[in-house]
């Protein structure tokens, strides 16, 4: 047996949670949060393309048009919202899901304690109980992934060779101090991101366990 | 934490509810916030006279009437800031509690067909 096999074993007697449904739990809620993030964002995209033909007509997509970078084939017309919206579940699904993994993973066998507003029904299915959020497990997870994301699309504009062009990316620096078009300025901004997200999530995670505390007492 | 977690607090956590009208406020007050001092924070910095103050984002009154980069618009937009959070939330919270129901009866009607 190795070392790892033997820590695991080691720390399964002293903690015996059963990890395999443990990981089982956190790979379905991911997909879960996936679906959840896929669908909505998919469904904002389809109206927000019709939205802007229904208003300006021929002259539409001045900035909704600029996803067509990442979202290869999209257009501000009616078959583009359908390529916008699939693009949006493929993205935002994958985002969410991955942003649960990590969520899931940083909470670790301390989930039943951190999720659970209330004590664990001895009926889970049929009878759910509320469930809490972790501001410094959810900070983790969604910064790590957005700052990735801001990383990602600053390389992409760097590597398709359009990153003097990209002005609009560049007004990111209006709020993310030291933001450039540029590799390094990707990494810069991805780190301050994080930040700007970890405190988001914090205080999303304050206000939401206060409300389920104030209604479900 | 030292005490062993059963099988059916995971089970819990998994099946769990999203507390609906929680989660619309705590999104629509992250909404507020957000659209609040992302006008603020165009309002703070120094341009030269006659210089369009936030062009680009001003473009946002296309959907939300009577929103401008001005401090008078960082109100407008942190009162739609939140509608457009609480509705997101709302729908996130919605979508995920519905999307776990029927997640669990495919499972219960899979689990019965393999028990006959």
């Amino acid at each position: 047996m190795g070392n790892y096999q033997q820590m695991q074993s080691a720390n399964h007697k002293l903690n015996p949670v059963n990890l395999k449904l443990l990981r089982a739990a956190i790979r379905f809620n991911s997909l879960m949060l996936g679906l959840t993030g896929g669908t909505l964002s998919a469904i904002v995209i389809y109206f927000a393309t019709h939205m802007s033909i229904a208003k300006w007509g021929a002259d539409s997509g001045n900035y909704l048009g600029l996803l067509a970078v990442f979202f290869p084939g999209y257009s501000v017309t009616a078959s583009g919202a359908w390529v916008g919206a699939f693009w949006a579940f493929v993205y935002v699904g994958l985002i969410s899901s991955l942003s649960y993994r990590l969520y899931g993973r940083v909470l670790g066998t301390r989930i039943a304690d951190i999720l659970l507003s209330t004590q664990p029904s001895d009926n889970p299915v049929l009878k759910p109980t509320i469930l809490r959020l972790h501001g410094v497990s959810l900070g983790l997870a969604v910064g790590a992934v957005a700052g990735l994301g801001l990383f990602c699309s600053t390389a992409w504009l760097v590597i398709r060779g359009t990153a003097a062009e990209s002005v609009h990316a560049a007004l990111l620096a209006n709020y993310i101090p030291g933001y450039t078009v540029s590799i390094f300025g990707g990494l810069v901004g991805g780190l301050e991101l994080f930040v700007f997200v970890f405190v988001a999530s914090l205080l999303l995670a304050a206000v939401y366990n206060k409300i389920v505390e104030v209604r479900h007492k | 934490m030292n005490r062993p977690v059963k099988d059916h607090e995971i089970l819990s956590a998994v099946f769990a509810k999203m507390d609906v009208p929680a989660l619309s406020i705590a999104v629509g007050i992250l909404g507020a916030l957000l659209l609040f001092l992302a006008t603020a924070i165009l309002l703070l910095q120094t341009v030269p006279e006659d210089y369009p103050v936030g062009p680009h984002l001003s473009a946002l009154a296309d959907y939300l009437p009577g929103y401008s980069v001005s401090w008078g618009g960082t109100l407008v937009g942190a009162v739609y800031g939140f509608l457009g959070g609480a509705i997101a939330g709302f729908a996130a919270a919605v979508y995920w509690n519905i999307a776990h129901y029927v997640a669990l009866g495919v499972m219960l009607i899979s689990s019965a067909e393999l028990a006959d």
